[in-house]
């Protein structure tokens, strides 16, 4: 791709904004399905929420600053919450459950942000589109 | 003597190029509307009417550039920087200081003033067009 055509490199921008953006979507989903995946044994742990984060960084390919997936990386710091299940395989001595970190509230809320985000490229590609168009337009 | 070498098309070419530029970098903002730590970032106003004003002056004698290598003319709109926000609405936690909203209305903006561009110099070129004696 050339480095002169910014109007192309304008949309792969946005592209490369919708794709973190689903791919944040997809992290969320997994939280989400796996809400009530709990710990099998007592010493084992429940399945731990994912955080996706991005970072902007220059690609060589189309020489302008992409968004791209940096990481993504298990929430440590969300301590799991317990809960009484005496006959549950994972129950500790006492009865208690060790179960997923994950809160559905803020799952989707991410979910929403997430949405917003990817819709606003969209808007973005769009605009960029229309101006492409424009220009081919005068060629009539 | 090409029609691009015509002022008023100079100028509005320069024009397109600074627009094109800008939606590059408004498409950059949104796209990293939930990068922790990133700031959004604007082109500076370029005055077109005094760029104008200079591409038509015919007192005037301006360096053309015939090679990349060639350092721009300096008042051309090449020469426009691209510089970090200092004033936005809010700043996330994460210190994301993108508002969507607000990068929107630029865009928007950007939009509207390439149609005008581009009705203009497709006008411009009809104007041509009857001058020459068809039917523009």
């Amino acid at each position: 791709m050339a480095e002169d055509s910014s109007m192309w490199n304008t949309m792969t921008i946005s592209a490369y904004g919708m794709k973190a953006q689903s791919e944040r979507s997809r992290v969320i989903s997994e939280n989400i399905a796996n809400a009530s995946t709990a710990a099998l044994t007592p010493n084992s742990e429940p399945y731990t929420r994912k955080i996706i984060t991005f970072k902007n960084e220059m690609d060589r390919a189309y020489k302008t600053d992409l968004v791209k997936v940096e990481d993504i990386a298990d929430d440590r710091r969300t301590e799991f919450p317990l809960k009484y299940m005496p006959d549950h395989p994972g129950a500790n001595a006492a009865g208690y459950v060790k179960m997923p970190n994950v809160n559905m509230i803020i799952e989707l809320n991410d979910m929403r942000e997430s949405q917003r985000s990817y819709e606003a490229n969209l808007g973005m590609m769009e605009n960029s589109r229309s101006m492409a168009m424009r220009t081919i337009d005068m060629l009539r | 003597m090409s029609i691009s070498n015509l002022p008023l098309m100079k100028a509005i070419s320069a024009k397109v190029d600074y627009l094109d530029k800008r939606q590059g970098v408004l498409s950059q903002n949104i796209a990293n509307a939930d990068t922790p730590g990133y700031q959004s970032k604007d082109l500076s106003d370029v005055d077109f009417a005094s760029v104008m004003k200079k591409l038509t002056g015919t007192k005037r004698v301006t360096l053309e550039t015939t090679n990349p290598m060639h350092m721009p003319n300096p008042d051309m709109t090449k020469n426009t920087k691209e510089s970090k926000d200092r004033w936005t609405y809010e700043v996330a936690p994460d210190k994301n200081g993108v508002i969507i909203e607000e990068q929107m209305v630029k865009a928007t903006k950007t939009q509207m003033d390439y149609n005008l561009l581009t009705n203009l110099s497709s006008k411009y070129g009809s104007m041509m067009r009857t001058a020459l004696g068809r039917n523009g």
